[in-house]
């Protein structure tokens, strides 16, 4: 036996009777039981005071201000929250969690990075139903960020953009609905229900400028444009932007999805079985126009 | 034989269990190899056992690997055990958890009372409200009479459901394991296959190897050989289980676990995987009733 607290436990137990169901108990206060109080003071009023709210639960709405005129009245409208459940949203992950898991083989960086490969490591998280529309790539660890990934984001700042062309890869900035979404986020399951994979619809009208800007890296921008920007970013951060047509992964780096595409290698419409290992693709014209346009 | 130093004191102690107290002999067999004078049968040979995800830091744990097709015991070699399975703290608080969590979830209250308003009558006020120099009521079924109704009473159906979060259940079936092992309640037997399917050949065995009187026999697959399931058929307390069914609650509940070869193989593997897991999200999110 070594000398951890749990091998003196055990040991312990050596020299104490057997552990059966007439012997165990639970940690002493581990569990809190909420009762009506009896007896002659726990009993008058349950703790509960005499008359009003605290007897009644019965309190003031939000913000009133027992009918003075309520701060949120007093001011004039700055609507900072307006339409906030409408708003998409965008769960943050770090440059630094993002090599993180490059490194540790939780992503594989010879393979372009998106969403779904994101989701696949376990350890980031999506709600589309709470308008959650995918990933923020955030700053954090900015600086010290050294892998050379095509990844594909929903959202990205200028420096993040920087440090991923620094270090010789390219990000691209794109737009999923919530169908595309749902069938993102647990692949499995999706191919499961053995429905077809569905198009990827445009960006809505309020997204459609970010989606094709090339300085977000849009996904809906031109791509000269983009090479273009490539040149002025780094010349506005200061660095030498690699040259990623002469780097012997460039057809890594160069890979794009299409506009209409939500997995890579797999077109809309296609139907993966998973049981038989096949894939089903639409035979009928009509089916195939639909999915191609 | 040797008798270790540490019998005595746990020979005196108040609490221990009559049948302790009735065989005297017993041997750390299981747990101490080395203090042991009986040589493993070197016929047979039991290969080293590749375990998975072995800690920096702590040394395997060892055990007998013991026969059933002889009354008398006879020890076949030593194979290693998980220390993170077979030797981690003992949270007794997570097994009394567990326990009780096993004994409600399946547990319904039917206790039934009627409120006022259910008891049959009581709609007419019994008597006027004033000038009979009687106190006032309103109903015979007030909770005030006898044979009236019964304020904040059981309602039935009342179940207790709940789920235990997951990691509680995966180390209640570890801290149980560890406790069995390092009592000297458990026994690593290489399969069941006995010779004979009377039940007195399983009380003489379980007698001549100073078992608990109550023995869980946990073998890999739930069709069992013949001859225990019919031995230990008519005895209520050696039961038989496959791996899937081991529980904290069973393990409490009898004195010795003995385990197959084969079963220690599953139950370090399925544990494993249990406390080694890429993603944890879907196993620790809060439980849904009615899920897809």
């Amino acid at each position: 036996m070594g000398s951890s607290a749990a091998d003196k436990a055990l040991n312990l137990l050596r020299y104490l009777p057997r552990v059966c169901l007439a012997n165990i108990r639970d940690n002493p206060g581990a569990v809190k039981k909420s009762r009506r109080g009896r007896g002659q003071h726990g009993g008058d009023y349950h703790g509960d005071g005499n008359k009003g709210s605290g007897q009644r639960q019965n309190f003031m709405r939000l913000g009133y201000e027992t009918g003075n005129n309520p701060f949120y009245l007093r001011f004039p409208w700055e609507p900072y929250y307006k339409g906030h459940h409408l708003r998409r949203q965008y769960p943050p992950l770090s440059l630094e969690q993002l090599q993180l898991f490059v490194e540790t083989n939780r992503v594989d960086a010879s393979k372009p990075i998106d969403l779904v490969s994101i989701m696949n490591t376990g350890l980031y998280q999506i709600f589309p139903d709470k308008h959650q529309f995918g990933v923020h790539l955030t700053d954090e660890g900015a600086d010290l960020f050294k892998c050379k990934v095509n990844i594909e984001v929903q959202w990205a700042s200028e420096l993040v953009i920087a440090s991923v062309e620094k270090a010789g890869g390219t990000i691209t900035t794109a737009y999923y609905d919530q169908h595309s979404l749902q069938a993102m986020i647990n692949t499995k399951k999706f191919f499961e229900r053995g429905i077809p994979i569905p198009r990827r619809m445009m960006p809505p009208p309020d997204a459609i400028e970010y989606y094709s800007d090339p300085c977000k890296r849009g996904y809906l921008a031109d791509p000269e444009e983009i090479s273009k920007e490539r040149l002025v970013l780094s010349q506005k951060y200061g660095y030498v932007l690699p040259n990623i047509e002469k780097d012997k992964d460039y057809t890594l780096l160069t890979e794009r999805k299409d506009p209409r595409q939500i997995f890579h290698g797999l077109h809309p419409g296609w139907v993966v079985n998973l049981k038989d290992k096949t894939i089903l693709k639409p035979q009928n014209e009509d089916l195939k126009e639909y999915y191609a346009s | 034989m040797s008798i270790s130093p540490i019998f005595s004191s746990k020979m005196f102690h108040r609490f221990i269990c009559h049948f302790r107290q009735a065989l005297p002999t017993r041997t750390l067999s299981s747990t101490a190899p080395e203090t042991s004078p009986v040589e493993p049968n070197k016929n047979v040979i039991i290969e080293p056992r590749q375990l998975k995800f072995l800690p920096k830091y702590k040394e395997p744990c060892q055990v007998w690997v013991e026969n059933l097709d002889t009354i008398d015991e006879n020890k076949l070699g030593i194979i290693e055990l998980h220390p993170d399975i077979f030797a981690v703290n003992p949270r007794i608080d997570i097994i009394q958890q567990n326990a009780k969590w096993q004994k409600l979830y399946r547990y319904v209250s039917y206790a039934h009372t009627k409120s006022r308003f259910e008891v049959r009558g009581g709609g007419k006020k019994p008597w006027p409200q004033k000038g009979l120099g009687r106190a006032r009521h309103g109903s015979i079924r007030s909770p005030l009479f006898k044979g009236g109704g019964v304020i904040h009473g059981p309602k039935s159906p009342n179940p207790h459901f709940y789920m235990l979060p997951y990691y509680v259940r995966v180390n209640g079936l570890t801290s149980m394991l560890s406790i069995k092992l390092a009592q000297d309640d458990l026994h690593v037997v290489n399969d069941i296959e006995i010779p004979s399917d009377e039940p007195q050949y399983i009380k003489e065995l379980i007698k001549s190897r100073n078992w608990g009187p109550s023995v869980l026999i946990i073998d890999e697959v739930d069709m069992m050989p013949r001859n225990i399931t019919a031995a230990t058929d008519e005895i209520q307390h050696v039961n038989l289980m496959p791996v899937y069914g081991l529980n904290v609650y069973s393990m409490l509940k009898h004195d010795t676990l003995v385990l197959t070869r084969a079963a220690v193989d599953l139950i370090e593997d399925k544990l494993l995987t249990a406390l080694h897991r890429n993603s944890t999200f879907s196993y620790t999110k809060k439980f849904v009733l009615n899920q897809v």
